[in-house]
């Protein structure tokens, strides 16, 4: 599990500060703090961004909203973002409410609040909303990432890195190559959410990443994956076999 | 309907010179001889009633138009007809060609009509006068002779008087005196029954043939009894002729005397013709000018009816546009009843928002001030404490502040959002919000305040409700509320927050209290629906009652409500009813 990456793009030293702060204590890593809009450009491009907090309000300009703007233009490269606004001025709220999926703050803001809007923005960024905070799920699935809430912060896990998943009820076990862990979601959304060319399911609760199969014995109905996980394989899911290049 | 056949004679033995006017009198047709004949084509046309070109035919000929009968009788010769109606026509069509001069189509026409036609006789007299026009007396006496047996049967008297003198007067031409002086006798013979013009000119006549034949005596008798005869009638000119005459026989007798008398009776007679024909001209004059006087008051009347009419259509606007203007003017009172009435509803309000802005003012002007002074003079007192190192003190002091400067901090917060919703200018946005997440993000500012007062705070919403609502103010409003919660707590006092399920849309989250309470008149109070703040109860911790207020207006916009259970000295419960977020599957 590795944290998750925020640009925050404020003028404001003090506030940034205070931002990092609570930022830190909750595990995030800050991977930057742009104060103009062309900083806020070359931090995006320049490094992986998981979230971006943006002020509205760069140098007495609406630049913020500006910056959401460029980035919503790209394809693919958006990202999840909060505004930070001390203003209720209903024409800047129009404006930004065109970037969508738009979730802002109001200033002054406690630490609950920001986690909460950080939350809100992952959310309604991947449209799974009402996740985080139902008592059923804790994760969002991008198509990279899992975002997994952990305590009060947000954890993710890199899709490529898992090998399998093995589902027990509303939990599933996510073992990677270093690590195992458990989330909170259902079978049937997880394997909605993940791609269906690459993870294939071998058993009733067993959903395995194709790209991390060593071996298949088909004698033991055994699949060896990296990391030499022995998972089995029933006969109902063979089927997926039949697509696999095969070398012979 | 005479024709004249001025004959001027010169005698040989008219010494004197003298020009003797006789004029030979020839009769086409009598106006009345053919009376016997209109009442057959009366009959004719009773018979043939649907004819309607004979009828006008007809009527024109006795009306002599002789253009008009002619393009009736062709059209109804056009029709297909019976042939004693053709010939009828065809004697309309001759008759009136001969009346117009052209002899030729005339006799023409009058030869289409065949024996058969029972007045054919009227044909022969008709082409025998043709003939005579042209001056062909023997053709002409044929024919008269071919009528004259017809005539004489019909026993029509003026009839026989005519053809008597037409045959005369044709053998005179021809100079076969004996024949003609038969037939003139004839004629004058008849005549005396009435004293008719044509008696007198049958007289003249017959005088002019002896006349001519030098006959003197014989002549100057007729002369005289002609003279005698137009002493009876009223014709001016044949007075005037046979006095004329008598003149010049007197002369060419050598008796001046008599010849003199006789020209001064015939001037005389010249100049009553004159003055008849003067009196005609005028009478003709007068008959004009009261027509030109009629056609002018029938212009007058027509123009009077014409102002009539104006008068009457301007009458008609003006009353119609009195009755636009009436209903207009109805229409606009209507509408100025109805503006004083929004005038007047709009002024109330805005008395009401005038009212809410100087309560805005005083609120301005008494807390906020009130608060930054203490703040101030709190802070004098902290750096007066600071140089005595009194730290302890230093930090109650702090605190303190710190307590005045939220409280500031929330006042002008609220001031801010009342004044904005007041203004329409919040930005309003709903969105699905997880209530448990709220409440705790609120209840973190007021961590210091609840450990202050020794308040249990326990918030044991279920974390499975979702509200659909605009998240600032709904923080506004639970911020609002917490706040009076801790402010009308005791000391180790309890507030909660939890939900109720009543309604599956809606959710109830209810902020208890075992505060000091309040009276069911507060309650109702702060619950009336006003945009007035409530009065300030003369205590001071009741507040300026602007937070509630901001708290009705803004559930209201999130179409929530609130009610209030409460009872003094035992706790008050603020419950709120939200619309969840519809799941969508």
């Amino acid at each position: 599990m590795d944290n998750i990456n925020v640009l925050i793009i404020e003028d404001t030293q003090e506030q940034s500060d205070a931002l990092i702060k609570v930022l830190a204590e909750n595990n995030y890593t800050i991977t930057g703090v742009a104060t103009n809009f062309t900083d806020a450009l070359k931090l995006f491009y320049e490094n992986t961004i998981d979230i971006i907090i943006i002020d509205v309000f760069l140098d007495g300009k609406p630049d913020g909203i500006t910056f959401a703007e460029s980035i919503n233009i790209i394809p693919n490269a958006s990202k999840p973002f909060v505004f930070l606004t001390s203003s209720q001025d209903r024409q800047i709220f129009e404006r930004a409410k065109l970037t969508k999926p738009f979730s802002f703050l109001m200033k002054p803001f406690n630490e609950l609040e920001i986690l909460y809007a950080i939350e809100m923005a992952v959310e309604k960024f991947y449209a799974q909303t009402n996740v985080f905070m139902s008592e059923e799920q804790d994760t969002v699935i991008s198509n990279d990432f899992l975002f997994i809430k952990k305590k009060n912060s947000l954890k993710k896990v890199a899709i490529n890195d898992i090998l399998y998943i093995e589902v027990e009820e509303r939990y599933c076990n996510i073992i990677t190559e270093k690590e195992k862990f458990v989330i909170q979601i259902s079978l049937t959304k997880i394997s909605n959410l993940l791609d269906k060319t690459k993870f294939v399911k071998t058993h009733r609760n067993t959903i395995v990443n194709r790209d991390k199969i060593e071996e298949i014995i088909l004698a033991d109905n055994l699949i060896i994956l990296k990391g030499d996980h022995k998972i089995n394989l029933s006969d109902t899911y063979k089927d997926f076999l039949k697509k696999m290049n095969i070398l012979s | 309907m005479f024709l004249y056949d001025t004959m001027m004679t010169q005698k040989a033995h008219n010494f004197l010179l003298t020009f003797l006017f006789l004029p030979l009198f020839i009769f086409s047709q009598q106006e009345k001889g053919a009376n016997y004949f209109e009442v057959a084509i009366q009959k004719k046309v009773r018979s043939l009633k649907s004819k309607n070109n004979f009828n006008k035919a007809q009527y024109f000929f006795f009306k002599e138009e002789w253009d008009s009968t002619l393009v009736y009788s062709m059209k109804q010769l056009n029709s297909n007809i019976d042939i004693e109606t053709k010939q009828y026509c065809h004697y309309f069509r001759g008759y009136s060609l001969r009346k117009k001069g052209l002899y030729k189509q005339s006799s023409i026409e009058f030869g289409f009509i065949n024996k058969s036609f029972q007045y054919y006789y009227l044909v022969d007299n008709n082409i025998g006068l043709l003939f005579y026009y042209e001056k062909k007396f023997n053709e002409a006496i044929i024919y008269f002779l071919k009528a004259e047996k017809e005539i004489l049967e019909n026993k029509d008297e003026s009839e026989i008087t005519d053809i008597y003198t037409n045959i005369g007067i044709c053998y005179l031409h021809l100079n076969q005196y004996a024949k003609a002086e038969s037939y003139l006798k004839k004629d004058v013979l008849l005549n005396p029954k009435q004293i008719t013009k044509s008696v007198v000119r049958s007289n003249i006549n017959i005088a002019n043939f002896y006349y001519e034949q030098y006959k003197d005596l014989q002549a100057i008798s007729y002369f005289k009894k002609a003279y005698k005869l137009s002493k009876n009638i009223k014709d001016f000119n044949l007075k005037q002729t046979t006095a004329f005459n008598m003149a010049v026989v007197e002369e060419n007798r050598g008796d001046y005397k008599k010849a003199l008398e006789y020209r001064k009776e015939a001037e005389d007679l010249k100049d009553s013709l004159n003055n008849q024909n003067k009196i005609w001209a005028v009478a003709d004059f007068e008959k004009k000018f009261a027509v030109a006087q009629k056609q002018k008051q029938i212009k007058v009347l027509q123009v009077e009816n014409k102002l009539k009419n104006t008068e009457r259509n301007s009458l008609f606007f003006a009353a119609i546009g009195l009755l636009l203007i009436l209903t207009g003017g109805v229409y606009l009172y209507g509408q100025k009843v109805k503006n004083a009435k929004t005038i007047l509803l709009q002024k109330n309000k805005l008395d009401e928002l005038n009212a809410t802005k100087d309560q805005l003012f005083s609120i301005v002007s008494h807390d906020l001030r009130s608060s930054v002074n203490a703040l101030k003079t709190s802070n004098s007192k902290l750096s007066a404490t600071l140089e005595t190192k009194n730290y302890d003190e230093l930090n109650r002091l702090i605190i303190r502040n710190s307590t005045i400067a939220n409280g500031a901090y929330s006042l002008l917060d609220n001031l801010l959002h009342w004044a904005m919703l007041q203004t329409k200018q919040l930005y309003f946005h709903k969105e699905s919000i997880h209530l448990y997440s709220i409440i705790q993000q609120i209840e973190y500012n007021y961590k210091p305040l609840l450990l202050d007062k020794a308040i249990t705070f326990e918030n044991s919403v279920s974390k499975n409700i979702f509200i659909y609502v605009d998240l600032d103010s709904l923080k506004i409003v639970l911020r609002n509320l917490l706040d009076n919660a801790i402010k009308f707590s005791n000391e180790n006092g309890k507030i909660s927050f939890y939900t109720q399920e009543t309604n599956p849309d809606f959710s109830d989250l209810i902020i208890q209290d075992n505060g000091i309470g309040m009276s069911h008149e507060t309650i109702k109070e702060l619950l009336t629906d006003s945009e007035l703040l409530a009065k300030k109860s003369n205590s001071e911790i009741i507040g300026t009652g602007l937070g509630l207020q901001l708290c009705k207006q803004m559930i209201k916009k999130n179409s929530g409500t609130l009610n209030i259970e409460s009872e003094i000295n035992k706790g008050t419960k603020m419950i709120l009813t939200f619309p969840k977020t519809r799941t969508n599957g």
